[in-house]
């Protein structure tokens, strides 16, 4: 019955692509707040290995934000 | 040329609509932004303006569903009119909600209005009551605001897990950072689905004067940069209200809610547009907003502010829908031509004129989540 009136796969790629973009692109970014205040901290006690690891954890959380957006925009403008 | 006439009158009268929704929902967009302190406020409303008005241009599916699926105008004075009659009552409905404090949406007004109008001027079958008004308005205007709820609260709840035990002065100031982005994003979602429907109205017009062919539908250029236009200079009229109110009005959220409400917000609004889906970006906006208010601390939000969106939601349809179909009825008292029109426009301009004047007195701007 519902199926008959609403699009369905309209409604439901609307559900899981916000649901992707609100909660893992925030969290990503998230990761790289974590990531680049932990590697701050470590670097200044001078414990270079949790240091790096740190520092990658938050440039790829910063790089899986941005690219997600930008990605977004070019699907939301390639139609 | 007594059509043309109207059609100048609606085109108008359409970007009026256009300016006062960006003006109204100014609040929804850089409230946020400004509360945490992520930006100054002049800055905020400056570039959220900027991005209303880029927005407008990213994407075409909604003006297309106001324009074919919710109703269907014939090419005749009569469509014309309905038109009209539909713009002048979400009009009437904004400025009574807005005199009256209620947070109604600018959208459901405006597809109440031009259901109400077309269905007295063009008859039942000219209104896609179940594919159109229930399949692309008024479930997915159920849907969102609860999406937006859900994905505000998740996401802060995952960013507290994140960064929860971490010293707050450098969280907070990568999550204003983040807001600089998110809240871009936001105005961006809003001119996008908020602008088209202007568009699309716009459109039908076009159609109704015979300019557009139903036949071969587009969206003329102009159109689009003029409805661009317009909200953004609505939001950058409504941002200097909010910047002379926001002192005591605006109740602060920590910064990582507000990037998680606005991301949430954003995504919904983004994803909705992308399919032609014309959503409340109010109900919406705070939907995210109570979302990430009530996952930290549900005595945090101001519940009898979301019980009004509730009311209003409820209400807004069937209102816009009446006063629409009054409008239209009167204008045709006045035949044909455009002199109904032109009575119908003095008539509310007068209007609007008083509501402002006895209204600007105890401005105020509603938020849904007091001080964490």
């Amino acid at each position: 019955m519902i199926g008959a009136i609403v699009d369905t796969h309209a409604l439901l790629q609307v559900i899981w692509v916000s649901i992707l973009a609100g909660v893992a692109v925030t969290a990503a970014y998230g990761l790289a707040i974590l990531g680049a205040t932990r590697a701050v901290e470590f670097g200044r006690d001078r414990r270079v290995g949790e240091a790096t690891v740190y520092a990658v954890i938050g440039i790829v959380g910063l790089v899986v934000f941005l690219a997600a957006i930008v990605f977004g925009i070019v699907i939301l403008t390639g139609d | 040329m007594g059509s043309e006439i109207i059609v100048v009158i609606v085109v108008a009268t359409a970007l009026i609509f256009d300016f006062t929704n960006g003006f109204h929902d100014t609040a929804n967009v850089v409230a946020t932004t400004i509360s945490t302190r992520a930006l100054p406020p002049r800055i905020a409303v400056g570039y959220a303006s900027i991005l209303n008005f880029v927005g407008a241009f990213i994407s075409l599916e909604v003006a297309a569903t106001v324009a074919k699926d919710v109703v269907e105008i014939q090419p005749n004075s009569i469509g014309l009119l309905a038109v009209f009659g539909g713009l002048v009552g979400a009009i009437a409905w904004n400025l009574i909600t807005w005199f009256f404090g209620l947070p109604s949406s600018s959208s459901h007004a405006l597809i109440g209005g031009m259901v109400g109008s077309v269905f007295v001027a063009e008859g039942a079958d000219s209104v896609f009551f179940q594919e159109g008004i229930l399949g692309k308005v008024m479930i997915p205007a159920l849907v969102a605001p609860t999406l937006a709820f859900l994905i505000g609260g998740i996401a802060i709840l995952v960013l507290y897990k994140i960064v929860g035990r971490m010293r707050p002065g450098p969280v907070t100031g990568g999550f204003r950072l983040g807001q600089v982005i998110s809240g871009g994003l936001l105005a961006l979602a809003h001119g996008t689905n908020d602008a088209q429907k202007t568009m699309g109205v716009i459109t039908l017009a076009l159609v109704a004067n015979g300019t557009v062919s139903a036949d071969n539908f587009h969206v003329p250029t102009w159109v689009v940069v003029s409805a661009a236009t317009a909200i953004a200079m609505g939001t950058y009229a409504g941002g200097w209200r909010i910047i002379k109110t926001m002192g005591s009005r605006i109740h602060k959220m920590d910064a990582a809610q507000g990037f998680a409400a606005q991301g949430a917000g954003s995504a919904v609004i983004l994803a909705a547009s992308h399919v032609g889906f014309p959503l409340s970006t109010t109900h919406t906006i705070s939907g995210a907003v109570i979302g990430s208010g009530a996952a930290k601390r549900l005595s945090a939000v101001r519940w009898g502010v979301a019980g009004n969106i509730v009311v209003a939601w409820i209400l807004t349809l069937p209102m816009a829908a009446v006063i629409g179909a009054l409008t239209y009825l009167v204008t045709r008292l006045f035949g044909t031509g455009a002199v109904g029109p032109i009575i119908v426009s003095t008539l509310i301009l007068a209007g609007s004129a008083v509501l402002y004047t006895r209204r600007s007195q105890h401005a105020g701007v509603p938020t849904a989540v007091e001080s964490s």
